[in-house]
């Protein structure tokens, strides 16, 4: 749930990186907190709240705070869920509130069903805290595209991006950065860009 | 009720600033903030210098919902407050309404009977405040047009 607090110009919005287990949710917050280019002060600590073996237990999180538009803050909060089956009841803790969605897909052809199931999984837990994917921003990014089998980003597109509305996706290779930054920019323009609609006179036809 | 938290204006931040301010007053506590129950800080009152704000709002807000999950559990509709001590610094969130929460920073040689007994009406000053921003019209005061997302191209840069 966005915040708009007039007093401090400030607007806060938070992403929630969702997708199947080991698909690199993690990875993309390691390597935006790594290389974001920020002023002092603008970038958050990064917060992992992980198993010993280091699988996501609650959720990562990064604070993070864009370029000023306008006179007005952007500050955006970076979420992942635990990918694991078993921590559902967790995932949808975390969506709680979310403002735009970054589902990872893992690209090998070996994941394809854990795709799917996530996706599905997704729509079910915002379902769960009384949202709807429909009405939210969110993007695509089919990562471990450096792979040998990772399958062609159009069978993709076909398993997860073959809605009514097609929403942007982006090839990725979280490790080294490839892609990170073009996903976490186009949710964050979307969100931005509804936010802004949201919060602006309606103009009569 | 509440349906969404409401966008807040200057007048709206300082009387729940003022709610903190007396609270302080009255507990002696460290540090006492406003958060969402999504994980985003309000506004705060108290030292801010020694603790990341931001990042105890994001947590404290996972261990409430948290806690709420195992209130339903254990049948019950939820438990209102979460108590967290230490042995020099304690914690006690107290929920303020359906999406907010009051969370206060104390040395834990103080009183956490005071504590509680003083957030009860905090909580309800503050979701008293939220109350008339939502009962606003909506938007009232409040243009983001001027905002371009044509201005927003590159959010984010990647450090070469």
């Amino acid at each position: 749930m966005a915040i708009l607090n007039a007093a401090t110009k400030e607007v806060q919005l938070k992403i929630v990186y969702y997708g199947p287990a080991l698909c690199g949710k993690t990875t993309n917050l390691v390597e935006v907190h790594k290389r974001v280019q920020t002023a002092p002060g603008n970038k958050g600590r990064l917060v992992s709240l992980a198993t010993n073996s280091d699988r996501t237990l609650f959720f990562d999180f990064l604070p993070i705070e864009a370029k000023t538009v306008k006179g007005f803050k952007t500050k955006f909060q970076l979420y992942t869920v635990p990918g694991q089956v078993i921590y559902n009841a967790t995932r949808q803790l975390v969506l709680r509130g979310v403002d735009g969605i970054v589902f990872v897909a893992d690209s090998q052809y070996s994941k394809m069903a854990e795709n799917v199931e996530s996706f599905q999984n997704l729509e079910e837990n915002l379902r769960a805290v009384n949202l709807n994917l429909a009405d939210l921003p969110y993007v695509l990014q089919y990562n471990k595209r450096d792979l040998e089998g990772a399958a062609p980003v159009e069978y993709l597109e076909f398993l997860l991006n073959s809605r009514d509305v097609q929403v942007p996706s982006f090839p990725a290779t979280a490790h080294d950065c490839t892609g990170v930054f073009e996903t976490l920019n186009a949710i964050s323009r979307s969100l931005l860009s509804k936010f802004i609609t949201q919060h602006s006179p309606q103009v009569a036809a | 009720m509440i349906t969404t938290l409401p966008p807040l204006n200057e007048a709206d931040i300082h009387g729940m600033d003022d709610a903190l301010a007396e609270f302080l007053k009255q507990t002696d506590a460290t540090t006492a903030l406003i958060i969402d129950k999504g994980g985003f800080m309000i506004t705060h009152q108290g030292d801010a210098r020694h603790f990341d704000l931001t990042t105890i709002a994001a947590l404290a807000s996972g261990a409430y919902m948290a806690n709420e999950t195992i209130a339903s559990l254990v049948h019950e509709a939820k438990f209102n407050s979460v108590y967290q001590q230490g042995e020099s610094c304690s914690m006690f969130v107290n929920c303020i309404d359906e999406y907010c929460l009051l969370v206060i920073i104390f040395a834990s040689k103080l009183s956490v009977g005071a504590v509680k007994y003083f957030a009860a009406p905090a909580a309800e000053a503050i979701a008293e405040q939220l109350r008339s921003a939502q009962d606003r019209e909506p938007d009232s005061g409040f243009d983001l047009s001027a905002l371009n997302v044509a201005d927003t191209e590159s959010l984010f840069r990647k450090r070469a």
